[in-house]
């Protein structure tokens, strides 16, 4: 019953703050560059009047690829927030990330056709370093559920900290960032016009909004947990990694796909190992 | 207004076509969305694709060639649009009005709601007429 | 015991004389009836084992001979034969092994002085019921389906006088040798059967008796004979050095590990052979010109698993060695390999054939990882792997005959122009890949089981990737549909293709949602008895091993709840429908995929994946995997200098 609480609780106000964030993140992106921005509730705005255009499609089958989308992540955010196992979280999530993936396969479109190769490539940077941090976290509390994160008695951050930093690459490249943002990129910028979303419009693009909303929302969960023993200072943390974000968006440049996979997996699979081998040494 | 008109006016995100423009017109609407103007605290994104556009600002004469392509753009926009002509040559076609390729203004090929006159259009006279733009679109309503 | 006796008989015989009617009766009605009478009868009688549960049986002798002595004539002539192939062939490599094999399996018998026989004949225990289950069911509607697919096969090929009675000959005959093979208690007994396994996998792939059929049909036969020539020399130091050959006490501990290493890595090694693992991988790539279902029954389903049988049968055996590990790092490097490889590939089945050699491998890395989680999850990865996989290559012969190509690329839009067929292999490949389904459960579980080697942990999580990429990337292309909402129309397909693809599809399905059973057989009653823990265990309906929980039914609820509505409730009205975006530029009309080009002329889109040829393709990646894998396998061998 308790669970099904959190549940609806994640369900429902889940939204709220995602969309929030992402209008933190639009309006201090506009600051940021001596502009004003939009208001910080644009996003509510944005998705009411997607929700309300006319129904086009390309693909008979679209919407049923916008839903798995929607509904994997909400699931895999709502695992998260009940403690299940990190390794099955993450690859829910990437059931997600399949489903969008075969909505932009599932049009003949050039440009959802680039999106895509370039999405499924985002996902085989990042995965990698998603689950080695599943595996250093085992190292620490002996279990791959998140639950038992809480039961530590010192922040991850303080032994993980190598691994925190590959997160945060792994972060950029969830937030669709510079310089990670090739398969399509944030609001309010074209890659590819708009790569894997290029064939959705209306209300389908309303609820992959809504999707990234409750996206955001467990990858700063992942990043929020590493300072378990302490939430607010986790929630401070997390907070922290979402403004790192942005203002490296406003530096960096857009790359390319072939030096996203070397430095994601180079640098990333680096720290994770190096994070993991000096657990194993201390252990 | 209701929420979703409210909605619509807040967030009019921008497909912008250049049919033949001699680019001034071009320069002076990305000048809107430099620093300087920002028409993104009106919730205005120049979105380069218009299955996400709801308004559609053009450039530039209506000639033989762009005419399948300006029709193809407007027909992929969903439902509730607007169509803003920006510039002399989008209104009436401007000085090339009688050129042989030329048909004349955009509202030869897609019907137009905002008609604003220049050359160049000077960002406020482009501001001036989203505005118009806008409240024509929320009292559009909108067929699903 | 009477009814033992009749099902072990029926498991390993019928197939026997099933095989002989179909050759030498000619008529195609009669060899339909005897493939699926043979078909049913093992599915039902490998269900009764199940539930009969695990047994010893030596059958009594026939004729006045023991078993071991015809098992022993029928070696040595299997030997002959193979000799003579090699003669025949004219390939030194054939030759030189069957003659090695012939001189060991000599001395073995007669030069030693040790008996061989062994107590009880047929040892089966859970392990083997689940092999047995997998062979006779996958097997089975391999089989079945092949009846249909061979008749179209040779019309295609506008053959005279048909070739199925010896196709299916072999076909048959290899479900009943497979059978024999994991019953078996005696590796001399093992090893015969082994051997009839390599037969009727080469004369399946040369089947077509096309140049480059009997070429890869040669490579498969010498690197299977050298699998067996390790298998013998296994059998010979297994014998001087245990002074027995019976599998149930070579893994009941009496013998510690280190004792026997030499044989054990023997014998590992010709099951590396047998399971094609780097740098063996070329025969079963070769392999795939064979017609499909010879692939499906042969290398993914059935064949290549008793490599793997072998040594995870081995595993408790060499637990705790320094065997152990290198088999762990060889399986592994053989799973990320593999995979990487099959990125490349733009041939179905060759990615299919990349893709069996990885599971095999991190099954084999299981195996050696040696916990009991970790041997759980290598049962559970054969057990879905087999149906998993023999779906795909099922399905990808049915979509080779519908149009008449193999390569991926030109499967664009299938699932729009033949939707049966389609959406059964876009289930095929999400069974393999995503959660819940039971495939990736038992990769997960894998990779909870490697946590406490973590070199071997960061292969499986890199190798999860690369698998990723390369099945998406195939079911994307299958999934392109034109932009018209006309309804999709099924396609006209024959009963007997449909019902084992929508079998085997359902079975995948099915055996996911209610994994805790299958859970429950492989960790408290296969395993435990070896590792004195279950290792995997059913909580409720979800799974866990102890570190970890997978939930699965809330999982499939969500599946249901994203599938179900969109295809009750949602319609595609024509006036909804919009090209994609091309700039403008589409060509007339909605359903367009055309654009207009240089001098307006009307072209088609054409959307290809990536393949990274240069940096990841055969040539790039073979120059240094395969003297890796080879150095990895003179350290498996040489581990006994080390202990």
């Amino acid at each position: 019953m308790n669970d099904l609480l959190i549940v609806l609780a994640t369900i429902v106000l889940g939204p709220l703050v995602g969309g929030f964030l992402f209008g933190i993140d639009r309006r201090l992106t506009a600051r940021l560059q001596g502009r004003y921005g939009p208001p910080i509730v644009q996003p509510f705005y944005d998705f009411i009047k997607l929700w309300s255009k006319s129904r086009i499609v390309v693909s008979q089958s679209q919407s049923l690829y916008v839903l798995g989308y929607l509904l994997f992540t909400i699931t895999a955010l709502c695992m998260f927030v009940l403690g299940q196992d990190l390794l099955i979280t993450i690859f829910v999530l990437a059931f997600g990330g399949f489903s969008l993936i075969m909505g932009a396969y599932a049009v003949k479109s050039p440009y959802a056709n680039f999106g895509a190769q370039r999405e499924i490539l985002q996902m085989v940077a990042y995965e990698p370093i998603l689950m080695l941090a599943a595996l250093a976290i085992y190292m620490q509390t002996h279990s791959f559920m998140v639950k038992d994160v809480f039961k530590l008695n010192h922040p991850l951050l303080i032994s993980l900290p190598l691994i925190f930093v590959a997160l945060l690459i792994v972060l950029t490249i969830k937030m669709r960032k510079s310089p990670f943002d090739i398969s399509a990129s944030a609001h309010a910028h074209q890659e590819i016009v708009r790569g894997v979303y290029t064939e959705y419009s209306g209300p389908y693009m309303a609820l992959i909004e809504l999707t990234h909303w409750y996206e955001l929302l467990l990858v700063l969960g992942i990043i929020g947990i590493f300072w378990a023993t302490n939430p607010i200072v986790g929630v401070v943390l997390a907070l922290a990694a979402f403004v790192l974000e942005i203002v490296v968006d406003n530096i960096e440049a857009r790359m390319t796909w072939p030096w996203m996979i070397k430095f994601v997996w180079t640098t990333g699979i680096s720290l994770s190992v190096v994070n993991i081998g000096l657990l194993w040494l201390v252990r | 207004m209701g929420l979703v008109d409210t909605a619509r006016v807040k967030s009019p995100w921008i497909l912008h076509y250049d049919c033949g423009s001699c680019n001034g017109c071009d320069i002076e609407i990305l000048a809107c969305l430099t620093p300087l103007y920002d028409i993104e605290r009106f919730g205005m994104v120049n979105v380069g694709n218009p299955k996400h556009a709801d308004v559609l600002v053009i450039t530039g004469p209506a000639n033989v060639r762009n005419q399948r392509v300006l029709r193809n753009l407007y027909e992929q926009m969903p439902d509730p649009k607007a169509v803003m002509a920006i510039g002399t040559c989008a209104c009436t076609g401007g000085v090339f009005h009688n050129c042989y390729n030329v048909l004349g203004g955009v509202d030869k090929v897609v019907p137009v709601d905002v008609y604003i006159p220049g050359c160049s259009v000077k960002p406020e006279a482009i501001i001036d007429g989203v505005v118009l733009a806008l409240a024509k679109f929320a009292g559009k309503g909108g067929a699903k | 015991m009477g009814s033992i006796a009749q099902l072990v008989a029926v498991a390993v015989l019928l197939p026997l004389v099933a095989g002989l009617i179909c050759y030498f009766v000619r008529s195609s009605a009669v060899r339909t009836f005897s493939v699926v009478v043979t078909a049913i009868a093992l599915i039902v009688v490998s269900l009764l084992l199940l539930r009969n549960g695990p047994f010893e049986y030596s059958p009594p002798p026939m004729a006045g001979m023991e078993w071991g002595t015809i098992i022993l004539v029928a070696d040595m002539a299997l030997l002959v034969l193979f000799l003579a192939l090699g003669i025949y062939l004219k390939n030194v490599l054939v030759t030189v092994f069957a003659v090695a094999q012939g001189a060991i399996m000599g001395y073995v018998e007669f030069g030693m002085g040790i008996r061989t026989e062994v107590q009880p004949a047929f040892f089966v225990d859970e392990l083997s019921i689940i092999m047995a289950l997998v062979i006779s069911i996958v097997g089975s509607l391999i089989c079945v389906y092949a009846l249909e697919y061979m008749k179209d096969h040779e019309h295609h090929l506008h053959l005279e006088t048909s070739r199925q009675p010896r196709f299916f000959f072999y076909m048959v005959l290899f479900l009943g040798a497979m059978n024999a093979l994991v019953f078996s208690n005696n590796l001399l007994w093992v090893y015969f059967f082994w051997e009839v396994t390599t037969l009727c996998s080469f004369m399946l792939i040369r089947h077509d008796l096309t140049e480059v059929s009997m070429v890869n049909a040669t490579r498969a036969l010498w690197m299977n004979s050298l699998g067996g020539v390790a298998f013998a020399a296994g059998i010979m130091f297994m014998l001087q050095q245990a002074h027995t050959l019976s599998l149930k006490e070579l893994i009941s501990g009496q013998t510690p590990g280190v004792a026997i290493i030499l044989p054990l890595s023997l014998l590992v090694f010709a099951g590396f052979t047998k399971a094609a693992q780097m740098p063996f991988q070329s025969w079963l790539l070769g392999a795939m010109v064979a017609p499909t279902p010879v692939s499906a029954l042969l290398h993914s389903s059935t064949m290549v698993k008793a490599g793997v049988y072998l040594i995870v049968r081995l595993a408790p055996a060499y637990v705790d060695t320094h065997l152990s590990t290198i088999v762990a790092v060889a399986g592994a490097f053989t799973f990320l390999l593999t995979a990487t490889l099959a990125i490349s590939q733009s041939n179905a089945k060759r990615v299919l054939a990349y893709s069996t050699i990885s599971n095999l491998g991190l099954i084999i890395a299981c195996a050696g990882i040696n916990t009991s989680l970790a041997i759980s999850a290598a049962i559970m990865l054969i057990i879905f792997h087999a149906i998993s996989k023999a779906l795909l290559f099922l399905c990808t012969g049915t979509i080779e005959h519908l149009i008449g190509s193999r390569d991926i690329e030109d499967m664009e839009g299938v699932v729009a122009k033949f939707p049966i067929t389609g959406v059964i292999t876009v289930i095929g490949v999400i069974t393999m890949l995503l959660p819940p389904f039971a495939v990736l459960i038992s990769k997960w579980a894998a990779i909870e089981a490697s946590v406490n080697m973590p070199p071997i942990a960061l292969i499986f999580i890199v190798g999860s990737a690369a698998t990723t990429l390369f099945w998406v990337k195939w079911v994307g292309k299958l999934l392109t549909a034109p932009p018209t909402a006309v309804p999709i129309k099924a396609e006209k397909i024959a009963a007997l293709y449909v019902a084992p693809l929508a079998i085997l599809a359902a079975l995948a399905v099915v055996l996911s949602i209610l994994v805790a059973p299958v859970v429950d057989l492989v960790g408290k009653l296969a395993v435990a008895p070896y590792y004195k823990a279950a290792g995997i265990a059913a909580a409720g309906g979800d799974v866990s091993t102890g570190i970890g929980i997978a939930t699965i039914w809330p999982l499939f609820l969500v599946l249901a709840v994203v599938i179900v509505p969109v295809y009750l409730f949602v319609r595609v009205r024509s006036e909804d429908v919009r090209p994609a975006y091309m700039c403008g530029e589409n060509a007339a009309g909605v359903s367009t995929m055309e654009f207009r080009s240089v001098g307006d002329k009307p072209e088609m889109v054409n959307n290809s994946n990536y393949y990274f040829d240069k940096a990841l393709g055969e040539a790039s990646l073979n120059g240094w995997a395969n003297p890796a894998a080879i150095a990895l396998l003179v350290a498996l061998v040489g581990v006994v200098v080390w202990r």
